[in-house]
């Protein structure tokens, strides 16, 4: 017996083995072609996409913030800002739970910071867990110094010094500043592409929304090469590897240049303050430039940036004053007395009265079975003593005259009714009534008329629409879009674009008629008897204006309104408009204090404030009495 | 009752050109050729994979071992493999006691056992049994063919086949373990004459799967389950093989260029040297240059076979089959390993991945084949 075996045994095994062979070479050669197919199907097929994957693996860009631009007033005084804030980022990778809690406690986080935390890492787990994400956002100088000492404890944590909004002069101008907060999901998926990232802050509210893009900036970038660890790696063969530039500078936003003048703003602001709700707003009367627009309660947009807890929001969204509620745009109100002008217009052009004509006024003025009310029996009046001493049976029985068509023809041409123009905060229309509209809701009534004469019923303006008006009739006739933005200047301080004064239309009424009304509201402010007279007669210019006193429609005060003791929802909304100085104006503005009262006697004196601090200094006002909530 | 096997020890009828004149003599250059090959591409790649990393010394331990293990091919080729039949059993239980050794008497890396430490040595048993399991292997199919054994014999010599395969799945290791059991069944399916009770045993094997699934360790679930499943747990085990198949498939057609792979120079390739050294290969030479390893592999693994079939009797046939396979179950799970289609099991390619054991083991298994090749029969 030999290893080989006996020949026949050897030759019997062999063809088994031979035939086996056969199974065996196709095992072999379909194992084979199983792994070039794979490799074919990854390196060639898909091979590009992976190669995409491994240079994102390596290649991490860090985002350079860019300055967000200035919102400035007119005398280039900062409304809108940045400063300098600690931002803290770490790797989520870095930060497991360990870290976590040492972070936590060494740090002495709230558990809402804990939990914003959390979830940062959470989400940055899902993307990106070894490139660097903001955890901690505007965090204090003393825990950013505490970063960057205790690193044995804190080491998974970097401090990045970044520009953050703020608003050195707090609630001022608050409603047309508006305020920033973080992109939303949805906004994010539109807007990627103009280069936003998910942690960005956006304009949310005012001219920091509808100015967002010229405010904003570019981000600049800086991309380097990174280990599997997240570390970066320095060298001459890691350049190659970076597609595109290695650095991009942050180009600055654009400062934008208000028409506000602040000082005046903040002397407005600090009347209103006084008051529960109200809304002022001054415009040049020759430009149509707002100088101040005011509206009360108010927010500070420092607080509404970034970081507004859950309670103090829910406690703002509850207040039935609204302080988000722009009101001088969004807001519209009955303007009582001070639409007078419009029935006068109206009947002045239609020549149904003559300046001289006098009206009896009784006191009460009956129609069909309902009784209409004047504030007193004023007797004989002509148009200005009926302007003067604010006669509702003298514009009422003007309107008999006229008819609510014609006064709306007036009313219309004033831009009542329509939105101003200045394409902010929801700019309001307010509404105008004419007999159509009563038709298509319900039957015309002559009653519909008498309250359209006094600005009362269905007829609703804006704070800033009557303010325009006011400045036409101030201006002879020249009813102007409101300008809130003078210019757009780049950072380094070249003009980009320069906004012009831009008339509306001229006011189709006659010059005479329009003296007579001026005439009326000088005798309103200057002349004893005028509504305005006893409340804000200014020792130091003589001005004009029209008091309003707008009944509110069934409005009942609430249980939970009881903690505002200012606060009474049943109460007129008190209105004072004008315009100064009486010769050759410059000014023009409206004072409107929600449910404030009398329009004399509460809004007067605020209105007189106005102008008086406009001509002359500033003069203190008390600031005893506390800010209200 | 058993014979003895005195005509073992006659060396077969020679053939071929020269008979024994010099020690190269029918020596088998294109075995040789291959093998320098693939070991040259193996020790390149090596360079750059661990080129100016924390493991840049793997590459001159490897030429080390390299060294050793081509002294031992040398050796192993010129003694007559005919010799080693008395001394399978003597490797066999050597084995065996070392993987006992292992379990008992040192500690677990990474939860598991397979380490024996030699000062700074270390040596890993299992790849060793891989070897001894062959010898043993063919030396039963052997005896089979030639004596004529009683039955106690057979069960005793399959238990002792068995026996090494469980232990080193009891380490855990089971990617050796199963490669064990799959050299030991493909040389059985090729040369035992009837073949149905492999097929039985291994029908039942496949059916005690669930029992085993039970009895794995968690690290071991996990990475099944992160093979079935790569989305759930994208930081482990199933985060290592995302960043192989990437580097593969950014290779493209032809590779970034040697030490360019930027996936392994920044550290994305876990284990680049041990179990994902193909992927650095594949992303430096891109498609040509894997299906070119690949073909070198296909041909050495012909190559063998064909030495097989031209060997004198089963012993030789077996151990060139055991090698052949061994080389071919090694190339191929570890390939499906590191493009995602096989669970991280830890098997290494064969004379590209680092380890002194491994290189030892496959060398010395060539050797073996060198030896049956120098010795063939002429067809």
């Amino acid at each position: 017996m030999s290893l080989i075996g006996g020949p026949k045994k050897n030759s019997q095994h062999l063809a088994l083995f031979r035939e086996r062979l056969r199974y065996l070479m196709a095992i072999v050669f379909v194992a084979f072609a199983i792994l070039v197919a794979r490799l074919w199907s990854l390196q060639v097929t898909r091979g590009e996409e992976y190669y995409r994957q491994t240079r994102r693996n390596v290649v991490d860009a860090r985002m350079l913030p860019s300055v967000r631009g200035k919102i400035l007033d007119r005398n280039l005084e900062s409304i809108a800002d940045n400063r300098p804030a600690f931002n803290l980022y770490g790797k989520a990778g870095d930060v497991d739970e360990e870290a976590f809690e040492r972070i936590a406690r060494v740090l002495e986080l709230t558990a809402d910071e804990s939990a914003s935390m959390q979830a940062r890492i959470e989400k940055a787990h899902k993307r990106k867990r070894r490139s660097s994400v903001l955890l901690l956002e505007d965090q204090s100088r003393d825990r950013a110094s505490m970063v960057k000492q205790e690193s044995h404890l804190l080491g998974e944590l970097e401090v990045r010094d970044e520009p953050y909004r703020h608003y050195p002069h707090g609630r001022a101008l608050a409603h047309l500043v508006g305020y920033m907060n973080q992109i939303t999901g949805a906004e994010f998926d539109e807007r990627e592409a103009e280069g936003y990232v998910s942690t960005d802050l956006i304009g949310r509210y005012g001219l920091e929304r509808s100015w967002e893009s010229y405010l904003r900036g570019k981000r600049g970038v800086e991309r380097f090469v990174v280990n599997a660890k997240g570390e970066r790696i320095e060298g001459p063969d890691t350049d190659a590897l970076i597609e595109g530039a290695r650095f991009v500078p942050p180009v600055a936003g654009h400062n934008v240049i208000l028409t506000i003048d602040l000082a005046l703003q903040e002397h407005i602001e600090k009347l209103l303050r006084r008051r529960a709700a109200g809304a002022v707003a001054v415009i040049e009367v020759e430009t149509g430039k707002i100088l101040a627009l005011a509206s009360t309660p108010s927010f500070d947009p420092n607080i509404m940036t970034g970081h507004l807890t859950r309670a103090r929001e829910a406690q703002m969204l509850s207040d039935p004053r609204k302080p988000f509620i722009d009101k001088t745009l969004r807001q519209y109100y009955p303007p009582g007395s001070t639409y007078k002008f419009v029935t006068a217009l109206a009947a002045l052009k239609e020549s149904l009265v003559s300046a001289e004509e006098p009206l009896s006024c009784t006191g009460v003025h009956k129609q069909g079975r309902r009784v209409f009310r004047c504030t007193s029996a004023h007797q004989k009046v002509n148009l200005e003593e009926a302007i003067q001493h604010s006669c509702n049976v003298y514009f009422w029985k003007l309107s008999e005259r006229v008819g609510i068509d014609s006064m709306a023809q007036i009313a219309l041409s004033f831009g009542f009714g329509e939105p101003t123009g200045l394409g902010l905060n929801g700019d309001a229309a307010g509404r105008v009534p004419t007999k159509q509209w009563y038709e298509e809701r319900d039957t015309f009534k002559i009653g519909h008329t008498l309250n359209a004469a006094t600005g009362q019923g269905d007829v609703e303006v804006s704070v800033l629409q009557l303010a325009m008006a006011y400045a036409a009739i101030a201006n002879g006739r020249r009813l102007f879009v409101p300008l809130l933005v003078d210019r757009v200047e780049s950072a380094s301080g070249d003009v980009v674009v320069q906004y012009e004064p831009q008339l509306r239309r001229m006011v189709d009424v006659s010059d005479t008629s329009l003296d007579l009304i001026k005439h009326g509201m000088w005798r309103v402010v200057n002349e004893a008897g005028g509504t305005a007279y006893e409340y804000a007669r200014s020792q130091m210019l003589e001005y004009a204006g029209k008091t309003g006193t707008a009944q509110v429609k069934s409005m009942r005060r609430r249980d939970d309104d009881e903690n505002l003791k200012d606060w009474h929802p049943d109460r007129d909304h008190a209105w004072f408009a004008g315009y100064a100085p009486a010769e050759k104006p410059e000014i023009a503005f409206v004072v409107l204090l929600e449910h404030g009262g009398s329009g004399g006697k509460h809004a007067g004196p605020v209105g007189q404030a106005i102008v008086e601090a406009y001509f002359e200094g500033r003069p203190p006002v008390d600031d005893d009495s506390k800010d209200l909530p | 009752m058993r014979r003895k096997a005195a005509t073992l020890l006659i060396p077969g009828p020679r053939v071929g050109r020269s008979r024994g004149q010099s020690a190269f003599a029918d020596f088998d250059w294109v075995l040789l050729l291959l093998v320098l090959t693939i070991a040259g591409l193996g020790l390149a790649n090596l360079y750059s994979a661990t080129y100016s990393t924390a493991h840049s010394a793997k590459f001159s331990q490897q030429v080390v071992w390299m060294s050793l293990g081509t002294l031992s091919y040398f050796a192993f080729s010129m003694i007559d493999y005919r010799n080693l039949h008395r001394w399978t059993w003597v490797a066999h239980v050597l084995v065996v006691l070392a993987i006992l050794a292992v379990r008992f008497f040192f500690e677990a890396v990474k939860g598991s056992q397979r380490w024996i430490m030699l000062g700074p040595i270390r040596v890993q048993p299992t790849e060793l049994a891989k070897l001894a399991v062959i010898l043993t292997l063919a030396r039963l199919l052997h005896d089979w063919d030639e004596y004529t054994i009683d039955r106690r014999t057979v069960i005793f010599s399959i238990g002792a086949l068995v026996l090494p395969v469980l232990l080193v799945a009891w380490q855990p290791d089971l990617g050796s373990a199963s490669l064990l059991g799959l050299i030991i069944l493909s040389v059985s399916l090729m040369l035992v004459q009837t073949i149905w009770p492999i097929i039985v045993a291994m029908l039942t094997g496949l059916a005690a799967m669930p029992l085993l699934w039970e009895r794995m360790h968690a690290y071991q679930q996990g990475r099944v389950l992160a093979f079935l499943d790569p989305g759930a747990d994208p930081t482990g085990a199933a985060w290592q093989t995302s960043q192989s198949v990437k580097a593969i498939g950014s290779g493209q057609i032809s590779g970034k260029g040697f030490m360019e792979a930027t996936q392994n120079h920044f550290n994305f390739l876990p284990e680049h040297w041990t179990d994902f050294p193909f992927s650095v290969w594949a992303e430096e030479w891109g498609f040509l240059g894997s299906v070119g390893m690949l073909m070198a592999f296909l041909f050495l693994v012909l190559w063998i076979v064909n030495v097989g079939i031209r060997a004198q009797g089963k012993f030789g046939q077996a151990i060139c089959l055991g090698v052949a396979a061994m080389i071919f179950f090694h190339t191929v799970v570890n390939i499906l390993m590191v493009t995602g289609w096989a669970p991280v099991v830890g098997v290494p390619l064969p004379l590209i991945s680092y380890g002194g054991s491994s290189v030892l083991t496959i060398m010395t298994g060539l050797g073996l084949v060198s030896s049956v090749s120098k010795r063939r029969r002429e067809i």
